[in-house]
């Protein structure tokens, strides 16, 4: 019981009730070195979710896509800021990254057209400051 | 002598048959006196004759996700080789001679073609067995496996799994974040190692421009890019209607999105 209202009072919302999205948080320097990271840790928890194996090779392709335009806009030595928001099901993943002066949305390029396929939504944010690109991916086996 | 000579007597007429051709193909192709179109004659006929051993031999590395067709190839080039430099002289048979130079070709092309990043022996065996163990699957199943029913099959951890996909990816294809030097820490990553693109260039002609680098993709290639982006198939679909395991689909598809990207960008 002790355990239950320590996690209950903490910052993160209480875990356990279903539906209720767990939440992961990674930080990570912003550089290509790392990306591979990050695919593997959404992979992991991917798993966790049921997404089937095709589902995975998608969210990894997709994430590769994400990173690559994020790496692009990140500040030198900015970090790479990576939030999971994990459904049964559905996998939220936002990265993003300091950017002083980030370029418009780029809707038309090839980065983003893959990543919008593969992607169940997907969405740019790129405000002076920060740039981030969220994506959702749900499992194939969810009804 | 005649227990054996009477079981083995069907085979051993074939392989006396292929020994003779070979002997008299040999005779004419290292005859100086022969004219050149005879001589090269007899050097397509002895690959011709000798291409079956290049199957068997290409059958040993079968499953270990190359294509068959494209080992067949590479051995056939160590055939050639051998054809080339046999010498008749020494009073050993052809196929004993051929043998390690085929196999040691399609080694090489293992070797050179194969994995892009050092992968400990355990993951490349690991990947082989997901590799395998996915295509099971996706036919009793009827569907793409979950990591953790391939754990279950392998008898490993879905961590494992997971870790094996990873090591997939080292395969064949340079990802775009991979160091040149192939190690994590230090080198210069390829993403790194491109221009920053021009804002206003970028917009002109994107769509132009992906027309004729899709036209100049193998034919495999762009059908799996159609079918995965326009038919909107799953990677398993894709890999049934094509005839490849879904692991090689992941990596071509991969790699082409890859090549596009970089083109996209030099471009």
């Amino acid at each position: 019981m002790s355990d239950t209202s320590s996690l209950a009072s903490g910052d993160a919302p209480a875990p356990g009730v279903p539906g209720d999205p767990a939440e992961v948080e990674l930080r990570l320097p912003a550089d290509g070195a790392y990306v591979s990271v990050v695919r593997t840790l959404t992979a992991g928890l991917a798993a966790r979710l049921d997404f089937t194996m095709d589902d995975i090779e998608d969210l990894r392709i997709a994430v590769s896509e994400a990173s690559a335009m994020v790496l692009d806009e990140a500040d030198a030595g900015a970090q790479l800021d990576c939030r999971y928001l994990l459904a049964p099901g559905e996998l939220t993943l936002t990265i993003s990254t300091a950017a002083q002066d980030p370029v418009a949305p780029d809707y038309e390029s090839f980065g983003w057209q893959v990543l919008a396929t593969l992607a169940s939504e997907a969405a740019i944010d790129a405000v002076p400051g920060s740039y981030s690109v969220r994506l959702t991916v749900r499992s194939s086996l969810e009804p | 002598m005649t227990a054996d000579t009477s079981r083995d007597d069907g085979r051993l007429t074939v392989v006396e048959q292929t020994r003779k051709r070979s002997a008299e193909l040999f005779m004419v192709f290292r005859d100086e006196t022969a004219t050149a179109t005879e001589r090269d004659g007899a050097r397509d006929a002895l690959v011709h004759l000798h291409l079956p051993l290049v199957e068997h031999c290409a059958r040993r590395f079968r499953n270990r996700g190359e294509p068959f067709e494209d080992l067949v190839q590479v051995g056939t080039i160590g055939l050639i080789k051998s054809v080339d430099r046999f010498d008749t002289e020494r009073g050993v048979e052809f196929s004993t001679y051929a043998t390690p130079t085929i196999i040691g070709e399609i080694k090489r092309y293992f070797r050179d073609k194969g994995w892009a990043i050092r992968v400990p022996r355990r993951l490349q065996e690991l990947r082989m067995q997901i590799s395998a163990t996915t295509a099971e699957l996706t036919q009793s199943l009827g569907r793409s496996p979950l990591p953790r029913e391939i754990a279950d099959a392998i008898g490993c951890s879905v961590e494992e799994i997971i870790e094996g996909l990873e090591s997939s990816n080292a395969y064949a294809t340079l990802s775009l974040d991979a160091t040149d030097d192939g190690s994590d820490t230090g080198g210069q990553s390829m993403l790194e190692a491109m221009g920053v693109d021009d804002d206003a260039l970028e917009h002109v002609e994107i769509r132009e421009s992906v027309k004729p680098l899709l036209e100049n993709l193998p034919p495999r290639e762009k059908k799996i890019l159609l079918l995965r982006f326009f038919k909107n198939m799953t990677q398993s679909q894709i890999a049934e209607e094509i005839g490849v395991s879904q692991m090689h689909v992941s990596r071509l598809l991969s790699r082409t999105l890859d090549q596009l990207r970089q083109s996209l960008d030099e471009g």
